[in-house]
């Protein structure tokens, strides 16, 4: 089988061409509207955004840092231009049920002058109204009434008294009413003189004295009747001049706001609850009381005078207040009280008639919050409650505004893994959250896509405030990019990552005294967040050099193979070689993998070893039982193996331990493998070369060292400047392997031999060696003590 | 039968006693509070007199008179017995609350119980330095100011000032208004009552001269008068004397005490003392 060539630096590092940027700094580069490379998710927003029917609300999918919010403010921001601005929303007192408060909805604007006029309106109640019942007319009004009522009062009693004078009877007080007892010389008669009497002039007495205690008793039994004339007719003066104050201003105010019927009726019952509550307002001195006078204001909820197009609201803490409002509550003297001006609306209200931005992951984290969103989105209106009441933990009386009814679009941020959890547990989200836009995480990386990635990071470094880059350092910016991205045809789409450099470099370059941010700059900024984050990498390859974990990088070994691993903590990644054993010995055709075995291994890794027991299987006793019982184990490795980018060191290993045969140490394997021996792509091959590169620069001598990958990984290589040297230099080789027949080569230095027609191998070839022990083991199976084998099978994976 | 509280000499009061008269009703124990306040301040004894009404008394030994209840207008047997105990209860509440009002304030004080009629046993009571106190009675007890009723009588005979008490809600800047007429004694006797409730509850004072005076002569001496010279003294003519201009009048100036003589025109225009009635303000009708 040909071996493959050694990389070349070129193929290890795909540079960005200079002659490419034709620029000097970003300084000459116009801003870049919209993201490169994002058309996808560019034709979501612009669909969700223009499209009005109802549940079209949208989902922006993507990993954080990707930039979504601005991308949504900034196409949100285009459409709400082009609309015309929503209503403005007030609460007024409702004078039927005042635990009602009414809504009513303003053009744009009107909402503040209305609140003003009822403003004015209060304050001229203040005073006009006292100045009435103040006034000559009133007062000589109502002291004719109150002076007709007391006269006819006592009248009555003035009559019965008088009449009882003319009989010789005496109408007495007594301490709780009148009696009548017959008089002579204004002095009651001695009850034993009066049994002198007559009969007849007793009978005459006794007949006068009960009917006056009759007339009496009819008189102050209409007296309640009296007095409930009195307060009539004094409620129908106080009626009649407030209304002729209030003619006036009110009537103003009806012409003025003749284009709102809702206006008008509001201020009728205005007028009545004021004629209703006249005396209130006599007081001059103490006005009318605060508790009356606060039910002629206006709580503006919603306020777009100052708003152009329709609103885009972003709310950063989501929760269900927030959201749909809530009703405050003052303390006086121990109490809470609450009225209508206390209603505070949420996010939803202010940005009803246009969009409303939130975070899915803290909608979704908050009590109720996602449910109110949902009702609110179904119902197309939203109803202020308190979190207690929906939850039904208070029973105390409280305010239920009327519900307003809302159209606002609702954009959610948040990442993929939520969207498809969302799709799969929660039944509405797909009826409320139709339109999915997903970013991409990486663009294209062509001669197309440079400029406009420099003009994005020219307008990124604007957004920051930060220096100017060169064309160096934007190139040297585009290649991290390809490395964020590993890929050599890729560029990251994550803004937060290249944001941060650029700040960082921009600082550094700050730090040099310069106003241009170079390549070196940058190079400075990878290198130092690489630094900071790289105190766990730096321990593991102290422990590879002082050998506490056991890496050779020298020398040949039957059964042991350097694999290479990666490791990630946070958003840094690292690999490492970690050294992989096997051991072969006559058995049931099975291959014991000892990380599964413990439970350290996960399932794909599992895969991987059941794969390339069937492809040892096939290739090696495809007409018969494979008999074998091997062994493969990660060594030191305590935390658990996953992934199939080490089955290619697997089967060499494990072929390394069958055919007696060692492998070179001074290379590091990584690949996954299918059952016909194709050697197929993984991931991170950058940081596992890299790893091993440094562990063989820390064990004192790179040259002939180097990596196996696969060769589909070529194009993913974006690697550091060290490796990038020793490849130039020839010191550290890195081959692209396709097949397993060419890693086995490169380990062995031997042929690795196809089979012929028969399926037999070449004489003296690496897969011959391996069929032959394999046959010896067979051999020995077939003898009559081989079931000494069976205990120890007991409970081992079959293979088979 | 007098009932001595306190062991003292009667005759040998400090400032003039003040009389109060308790008649078992809400409005005499408000009075009683306002006397005693007075009393305090002029350093005079208080004198409780509790009248066992005779012709109450007798009234109740018919056995065809019954009582009608002033607010309610039911009528219900009027037993002797029962009256009989219920002045005794009434005349022990009238000690207690006397005993109370009187207390901390460093006065002293009496009652007297009597049989006979109010009006008789005041007159008989009072002497010219003294200063009578009747609660007035609220108009929905409608007694009021009737003719025979108490409050009348002693306004009509009393050689002392007599004030008809109520209860009321003092307006800031309020004041004292006195209304004079043309009997130039009484004027001077109702200037310095004024004077003495000005200083008392610290009001100033509002003179209101009879309809039709133009005499600056008469307004200077006002004014020169000891205890209004340099206070905040308002003189005004009334428009007219019916009840209504003077109760309006009154609303104007935040009248806190109304002060007049008894032989003010108000007591003879018609309807007169059921103004006073309905002012709700205490009223010193002086000699």
């Amino acid at each position: 089988m040909t071996l493959p060539e050694p990389l070349t630096s070129e193929q290890v590092y795909c540079r960005c061409p200079l002659e490419l940027l034709e620029f000097e700094t970003t300084e000459s580069l116009e801003d870049l509207e919209l993201p490169c490379g994002q058309e996808r998710v560019l034709r979501a927003l612009e669909f969700g955004a223009g499209i009005s029917a109802d549940g079209f609300n949208l989902f922006v999918l993507g990993p954080s840092g990707a930039g979504k919010h601005q991308l949504v403010e900034r196409v949100l921001s285009r459409h709400a231009s082009q609309q015309s601005v929503p209503p403005d929303w007030c609460y007024v007192h409702n004078f039927q049920a005042a635990d009602r408060p009414r809504a009513i909805r303003f053009p744009a604007g009107q909402g503040q002058q209305f609140r003003r006029d009822m403003a004015d309106l209060a304050a001229e109640l203040r005073t006009a109204i006292p100045a009435t019942f103040e006034s000559e007319e009133y007062q000589a009004r109502l002291q004719e009434v109150q002076e007709e009522t007391a006269r006819k009062q006592h009248q009555g009693l003035f009559e019965v008294q008088e009449e009882a004078n003319r009989n010789n009877i005496a109408m007495i007080s007594t301490p709780a009413g009148f009696t009548f007892a017959p008089m002579r010389n204004g002095e009651v008669i001695d009850p034993e003189e009066y049994k002198k009497f007559s009969d007849e002039e007793k009978q005459l007495v006794e007949s006068k004295v009960e009917d006056l205690q009759k007339r009496l008793q009819q008189t102050i039994q209409q007296i309640p009747r009296l007095r409930k004339e009195v307060r009539e007719r004094v409620h129908a003066l106080n009626e009649e001049m407030v209304q002729l104050t209030l003619g006036g201003p009110i009537g103003e105010l009806r012409e003025k706001w003749s284009h709102i019927p809702e206006v008008l009726a509001y201020l009728d019952a205005v007028r009545e609850d004021v004629v209703e509550h006249a005396e209130a307002f006599q007081d001059s001195e103490k006005g009318p009381p605060a508790a009356l006078m606060v039910r002629y204001g206006v709580n503006l909820l919603v306020d777009n005078s100052d708003t152009t197009g329709a609103p885009i609201i972003y709310e950063d803490l989501p929760n269900h207040q927030h959201l749909s409002g809530h009703i405050e509550h003052r303390a006086s003297h121990g109490t809470l009280y609450t009225d209508f001006t206390l209603i505070r609306g949420g996010a939803i209200h202010r940005a009803s008639g246009g969009y409303l931005i939130l975070d899915a992951r803290r909608v979704l984290t908050q009590p109720m919050a996602w449910e109110s969103l949902k009702r609110i989105l179904f119902s197309g209106q939203v109803s202020i409650e308190s979190l207690e009441r929906l939850y039904g933990l208070v029973t105390t009386a409280s305010l239920q505004p009327e519900p307003l009814p809302v159209s606002v679009k609702v954009v959610l941020l948040g990442d993929r893994t939520l969207y498809y959890l969302l799709s799969h547990y929660d039944p509405d989200f797909l009826d409320l959250f139709k339109v999915a836009a997903d970013f991409e995480d990486d663009l294209s990386r062509d001669q197309g896509s440079y400029l406009l990635y420099a003009r994005m990071i020219a307008t990124m470094a604007r957004q920051l405030k930060a220096r100017p880059l060169d064309r160096g350092a934007v190139a040297r910016l585009i290649e991290h990019a390809s490395r964020l991205a590993a890929d050599q045809r890729k560029l990251t789409a994550h803004d937060r990552v290249l944001g941060d450099l650029l700040s960082e470099a921009s600082y550094w370059a700050g730090q040099e005294g310069v106003d241009t941010v170079a390549a070196s700059h940058i190079q400075k900024a990878i290198d130092e967040r690489e630094y900071r984050a790289s105190r766990l990498r730096d321990l593991t390859h102290e422990q590879i050099s002082r050998g506490l974990v056991m890496i050779a990088t020298e020398g040949e070994q039957v059964g042991q193979i350097n694999g290479l691993s990666v490791l990630r903590l946070g958003a840094f990644m690292f690999g490492q070689p970690s050294r992989i054993t096997a051991t072969a010995r006559p058995g049931r055709g099975q291959v014991v993998d000892i990380e599964r075995e413990a439970k350290l291994g996960g399932p794909i890794h599992s895969k991987a070893v059941m794969i390339l027991s069937r492809f040892l299987a096939s290739r090696y006793a495809p007409e018969q039982n494979l008999s074998l019982s091997a062994s493969l184990a990660f060594e030191q490795s305590y935390g658990g193996v996953e992934g199939d980018s080490a089955s290619v060191a697997e089967t060499c290993v494990l072929l390394s331990a069958i055919a007696r045969i060692p492998l070179r140490q001074h290379f590091a394997v990584t690949g996954s493998m299918n059952q016909h021996g194709e050697v197929q792509a993984v991931g991170g091959v950058n940081e596992k070369i890299e790893g091993f590169f440094e562990v063989c620069r820390n064990a004192g001598e790179v040259r002939g060292h180097g990596v196996l990958l696969p060769a589909s990984n070529v194009e993913h290589l974006m690697l550091n400047e060290a490796v990038r040297q020793a490849v130039e230099r020839g010191d550290f080789a890195i081959y692209p392997v396709s097949h397993i027949n060419q890693a086995i080569e490169l380990l062995t230095g031997m042929e690795a031999g196809e089979p012929d027609e028969q399926g037999v191998f070449p004489e003296g070839s690496f897969n011959r060696a391996v069929a032959d022990r394999l046959e010896q083991f067979a051999e020995a199976s077939r003898k009559p003590d081989d079931s000494r084998d069976s205990g120890e099978n007991n409970g081992g994976n079959p293979g088979d | 039968m007098t009932d001595r509280e306190h062991s003292r000499d009667n005759s040998k009061s400090r400032q003039g006693r003040v009389l109060i008269l308790l008649d078992g009703s809400r409005t005499s124990y408000s009075a009683l509070e306002a006397a005693a306040e007075i009393a305090a301040r002029r350093g005079s004894d208080v004198l409780g007199v509790f009248v066992e009404e005779v012709n109450l008394l007798r009234s109740a030994g018919y056995g065809f008179t019954r009582e009608v209840g002033s607010v309610s207008g039911i009528s219900r047997p009027f037993d002797p017995e029962q009256l009989e105990q219920r002045m005794r209860r009434m005349a022990g509440h009238a000690r207690q609350a006397l005993a109370r009002a009187v207390a901390g304030r460093g006065g002293q004080h009496d009652l007297k119980v009597a049989r006979g009629s109010a009006v008789g046993e005041l007159l008989a009571l009072a002497r010219p330095d003294d200063l009578l106190v009747l609660g007035m009675p609220r108009l929905n007890m409608v007694s009021g100011l009737l003719p025979g009723s108490p409050a009348r009588g002693l306004i009509r005979e009393s050689p002392a000032r007599v004030l008809l008490w109520c209860e009321q809600r003092v307006p800031e800047r309020s004041r004292v208004v006195v209304a004079l007429n043309d009997h130039r004694e009484a004027n001077i006797r109702a200037i310095r009552t004024a004077v003495e409730a000005s200083r008392h509850y610290q009001r100033p004072v509002t003179v209101l001269l009879p309809p039709g005076s133009q005499d600056r002569e008469q307004e200077e001496a006002i004014r020169r008068e000891p205890g209004l010279a340099g206070t905040d003294l308002r003189v005004r003519t009334l428009p007219a004397t019916d009840p209504g201009s003077i109760a309006r009048v009154l609303r104007e100036e935040a009248a806190s005490h109304l002060v007049l003589s008894r032989d003010n025109h108000l007591f003879r225009e018609p309807g007169g003392d059921l103004l006073l009635a309905q002012l709700r303000l205490p009223v010193i009708i002086t000699p």
